[in-house]
């Protein structure tokens, strides 16, 4: 047997073998005490194998002839094409189209829908065959059509698919209102718009396969064309379209079956005693306003002026106020009008947020437009240098770049604010609980192991401490604290914190000068004795596995009140409070003197200490930095849930949270924030889709996936992408490097 | 006062429990100190390999036994096809793991906390792989084809029982097998070279992806075996691997990480102190899990290196 051949063999089997596991992967079996292993039959012994070792066999053919494959998949309309039809299917598949009030539990799921639709009558005509037949074979006459134009270059088929694309939107979207419409009550799912998304990138890549004739597409030189076209012009848009959909068509006041929208819940709440602001907003007042800001905001970006971008930033704040008040009003009338269920009243829909985020994304635009007019100045002066044009120059870069994140920061902090009201409950849950939690937790390690590169795996510890400390000094363990320190859930943060600090100082002032691996494993078991000690410890101080009983906040400050009480909306913002500053120091704290010196010791302990970094010192203040965050959010815990015990803080979730801050991407911000709440809203979303004791194979699999295809994480920071592709864009550094034999040592 | 007294009698079987313990730590801690003296990785699937080599065994066992009552020369057979089906199953995902979640990651340079956390995420995934194949109770025991508390020895107070004598026999020869192995042949040369400088012994003409597979395949092997020997004596479960494996690394850490003699020390010292001291009168077994690491975190305060210090190369 030659090499070639060798090495194809190896490839196939590789190939097949990952079908294999792919086939016990998925699918419903379970294996009992008595099986033997049965359930590896099911899975694997049958027909539905070979659809797996199909897959397995298309990907070896997809690696062994790519040279071939390559050009045709590099042709313009391909990406769009494939992430379209991706997004079509999911939405499709793994999505909710509509998980109506009455039935919480049920799964909303294209199927299930589809189902419903046939089962009930008085729909229109189009809707069941939509839901039928006619989506999928919209999805496959797509997928082909833009196939045979981009690999034939033909023209027509290309056209084919922008109307087959277009016609799926329109159709999803009116099947689904009608669907909900007849059902009735406020629709969290995102399923239909995914669907929309997934129709209208098809229809554009029929368009780029028809209009193209470039050889080798260029997507990012394409969305940089579109966006510097008019910068904020594709915000705008953006929100001209959700503004129309949230005015026209999502619910605004939805308890239990109700489904109002804009229109309906104005005639709903007349004469109900809603404020004159709000009854007036219902009426006009917020047509009128969105009218305004949507005209302002296209006007100027369009022409990129300075008067009608102030205009529109004005309206817009106006428009985010006055939407606010009158939901406040709504909810507040809300009981007396939906009287046939006043439990349910306080779902307003989210049809208002929606509004707000509408404005939010207007003055974002606005922002965006602005500067814009910045960069006329600029370029006026760049340009007439004699005469002759010159390129961008860089100050004009700078300001296109800080404003873009000045308008990314407008978007992110309104979706911030607004978009988990419209979350059904048990999501909110998830949010403030797992997602938000582990965030600030993940922000606190990123210190530690992704800027100092300490490797920390008993980090959970410091959490569990933060968490007994508030326990303790408001009085909620079985040892009570002296009279004088006992104290309200918020007061006990900076306890917490200098007990954290201490606890941090303590475990890094002996172990720190222990190499990386060892002091993995010291941590560990710190992590480990800290657990057991708040177990079973002497004179039964923490109460053991019984655990504490802890009240919910309460703000009572120069006349402002406001008590946490078991919803999950104010914890979100109590929590988005403490990650705002947490973010904000950190994110300082990391150009400055530290984060330098941080770095120094994480690329060469040796070279750091030579050029004077105070080795001992730096180390233990991030010990000490990640721990007194961890507090913060050991406290916040602890008074949001009311009710913890030791079983909660294991070995696992410290390494889990490792893996957070990695998967997103050592040592950057976003890095960490991103694969915390990536990590932690998979196995809830994965509820839906698998037995549940398979989630956390499926997190396995993904956490493996992304190390093996992408080792430097969701979102890299800087310098660690540099260190793994080459310094390319710095001058004068080596760019490629050679193949490490084996990892380096020394640094993370 | 009777406590004490009790503690004292109980030295000398907690002497042979340990011995136990301390074997399959030492076991599985070998196979974590092979990859460390050639990657410079700490292998978190590895407690992965330990549980896949008990399931395997445990398949192979059971479809021997079934239903019947084994007698005579059966029972040994038995035991032997465990051993090797153990340590075939554990020695093929230890290799499976190094091909998909090291070698890749080597190949693309990628900097030393990814693969830690690629291996955390092979952990994830075999360990609930296992689950969804066999089951997600806390415990299979092993078909009853022999009589694993039968009394054997009997040295003062101390009973020796069958398991005990076949977990501490096996471990010693193995151990004394790998220890010729690295010393002494071919490939065990090139271990060591590997680790002591890698791209050197690439020019020496060391095969590196070669020696880093076959590392793996004999950490695996060992494992394995420890796996097949632990479900025989309390059973298998898809989380067993974790806490013995965590012990095994504290045990890999406390000889000295990479240094072969030092892993199978370092595990016999924890098993034996982890039961002893558990058995003193005032700490009580509930405290279990924490002795090995305050035992750890203390000898590394006074040796940071562990107790043989580091290296494959050198000190093996």
């Amino acid at each position: 047997m030659s090499e070639r051949q060798k090495v194809l063999l190896k490839r196939l089997v590789a190939c097949l073998l990952g079908g294999v596991v792919l086939a016990i992967m998925v699918g419903p079996q379970e294996g009992t005490l008595t099986d033997l292993g049965v359930s590896f039959h099911q899975a694997v012994v049958g027909p539905r194998v070979f659809l797996f070792l199909g897959i397995g066999l298309i990907i070896f053919l997809l690696i062994t002839y790519w040279p071939l494959v390559k050009p045709f998949i590099r042709r313009p309309g391909v990406l769009p094409l494939g992430s379209g039809t991706l997004v079509v299917v999911g939405a499709q598949t793994i999505m909710n189209w509509y998980d109506p009030l009455i039935n919480a539990k049920g799964s909303g799921k294209f199927n299930a829908v589809r189902s419903a639709v046939d089962a009930s009558s008085g729909l229109a005509t189009t809707t069941p065959w939509f839901f039928d037949w006619l989506a999928w074979t919209l999805v496959a006459v797509g997928l082909i059509a833009c196939g045979t134009a981009v690999i034939m270059r033909i023209r027509a088929l290309g056209y084919l698919t922008t109307v087959v694309g277009v016609a799926g939107a329109v159709l999803a979207y009116w099947a689904h209102s009608d669907v909900v419409s007849a059902g009735g009550g406020p629709d969290h799912s995102l399923g239909v718009y995914a669907d929309i998304i997934g129709f209208l990138v098809l229809a554009a890549a029929g368009l780029i396969a028809a209009r193209s004739k470039a050889e080798v597409a260029d997507p990012k030189g394409a969305l940089q064309r579109i966006a510097d076209y008019r910068p904020g012009l594709p915000l705008a848009t953006i929100g001209l379209i959700f503004g129309l959909l949230a005015f026209t068509s999502d619910c605004w006041f939805g308890p239990t079956t109700l489904n109002d929208n804009f229109a309906q819940s104005h005639s709903d709440f007349a004469g109900q005693g809603l404020s004159q602001l709000a009854s007036q907003y219902l009426s006009w007042l917020g047509w009128a306003l969105f009218a305004v800001a949507a005209l302002l905001a296209l006007a100027a970006t369009w022409r990129a002026d300075r008067i009608l971008a102030w205009l529109c930033i004005a309206v817009s704040i106006a428009g985010v106020v006055i939407t606010f008040i009158t939901i406040h009003s709504m909810t507040n009338v809300g009981a007396q009008v939906a009287v046939q269920n006043g439990g349910n009243w306080k779902n307003l829909g989210v049809g208002g947020y929606m509004a707000c985020l509408v404005f939010a994304v207007f003055a974002a635009a606005a922002v965006n437009a602005l500067s814009t007019a910045k960069v006329a100045r600029a370029g006026d002066r760049a340009t007439n240098v004699g005469g002759v044009t010159l390129p961008v120059t860089k100050a004009v870069n700078q300001i296109r770049t800080s404003s873009n994140a000045k308008a990314l920061f407008i978007v992110v902090g309104a979706i911030a604010l607004f978009y988990p009201p419209m979350l059904p409950v048990t999501w909110q849950n998830v949010l403030v609980v797992q997602i938000g939690v582990y965030v600030l937790l993940a922000v606190g390690l990123n210190v530690v192991v992704g800027w100092a590169g300490l490797l920390d795996l008993g980090y959970i510890a410091f959490y569990e401490i933060g968490a007994y400390t508030t326990a303790y000094l408001v009085g909620a363990l079985p040892r009570k604290p002296p009279h004088w320190l006992h104290m309200t859930p918020l007061l006990t943060i900076p306890f917490a914190i200098l007990a954290c600090l201490i606890a941090g100082v303590l475990l890094g002032a002996p172990t720190l000068r222990l190499r990386g691996d060892y002091l993995a494993i010291v941590t560990l078991g710190f992590g480990e004795i800290i657990q057991i000690v708040a177990l079973n410890n002497p004179g039964n101080f923490t109460g053991g596995a019984q655990g504490p009983v802890i009240n919910h906040p309460r703000i009572h400050l120069f006349g402002i009140h406001v008590t946490w009480g078991s919803d999950n909306l104010p914890y979100w913002y109590l929590l988005l409070v403490m990650l705002v500053v947490v973010i904000v120091l950190f994110y300082r704290l990391e150009g400055s003197r530290l984060g330098r010196a941080w770095s120094a010791i994480r690329e060469d302990e040796v070279a750091a200490q030579a050029s004077g970094v105070n080795t001992a010192r730096v180390k233990l203040l991030a010990f000490a930095i990640g721990a007194s965050t961890s507090a913060l959010a050991g406290t916040f815990f602890a008074t949001q849930v009311g009710y913890f015990d030791p079983s909660l803080f294991t070995l696992q979730a410290s390494i889990l949270i490792v893996a957070y801050v990695v998967f997103g991407g050592m040592g950057s911000l976003q890095g960490a924030m991103a694969g915390a709440a990536v990590l932690t809203w998979v196995p809830q979303f994965l509820k839906d889709q698998v037995p549940s004791e398979d989630r956390q194979m499926w997190v396995g699999a993904l956490v493996l996936a992304m190390m093996i295809f992408r080792p430097a994480g969701l979102l890299p920071a800087k310098r660690r992408k540099a260190e793994l592709e080459g310094f390319e864009g710095l001058e004068g550094a080596d760019s490629a490097e050679t193949v490490n034999v084996v990892p380096r040592g020394g640094a993370l | 006062m009777s406590h004490s007294v009790d503690w004292f009698h109980q030295i000398p079987q907690n002497l042979v429990i340990g011995l136990e313990q301390g074997s399959l730590y030492s076991l599985v801690a070998l196979g974590y100190t092979l990859v460390y003296g050639v990657l410079q990785l700490i292998n978190f699937a590895h407690s992965e390999v330990f549980m896949a080599g008990s399931f395997g065994s445990y398949l192979v066992v059971n479809g021997i036994v079934g239903k019947r009552h084994l007698s005579g020369a059966m029972v040994p057979l038995t035991l032997l096809a465990g051993l090797i089906s153990g340590a075939m199953v554990g020695a093929g995902v230890a290799w499976l793991l190094e091909k998909v979640a090291y070698r890749t990651l080597r190949r693309s340079g990628a900097p030393k906390l990814a693969f830690l956390i690629s291996a955390i995420g092979a952990s994830l995934f075999l360990s609930n792989l296992a689950g969804k194949l066999f089951n997600h109770l806390s415990n299979n025991p092993f078909p009853n084809y022999f009589n694993v508390n039968f009394i054997v020895l009997r040295v003062g107070t101390a009973r020796v029982s069958l398991i005990v004598l076949i977990i501490v026999a096996t471990s010693i020869v193995m151990m004394i097998f790998l220890d010729w192995m690295v010393n002494r042949t071919k490939l065990g040369r090139g271990i060591r070279a590997v680790a002591e400088d890698a791209p050197t012994a690439a020019l020496m003409g060391i095969d590196i992806d070669k020696t880093i597979s076959r590392t793996f395949l004999i950490g695996g092997a060992l494992a394995g075996v420890a796996g097949f020997m632990f479900g025989t004596a309390f059973g298998s479960s898809y989380l067993m691997g974790f806490t013995p494996g965590v012990k095994a690394f504290a045990a890999a850490v406390l000889g000295g990480i990479g240094n072969i003699r030092g892993a199978m020390i370092g595990g016999l010292i924890l098993g034996q102190a982890e039961v002893q001291i558990a058995a003193l009168p005032f700490v009580g077994a509930k405290w279990n899990d924490v002795i090995s690491f305050v035992v750890l975190v203390l000898i590394l305060l006074i040796r940071p290196t562990g107790i043989l210090g580091e290296r494959l190369g050198r000190a093996a």
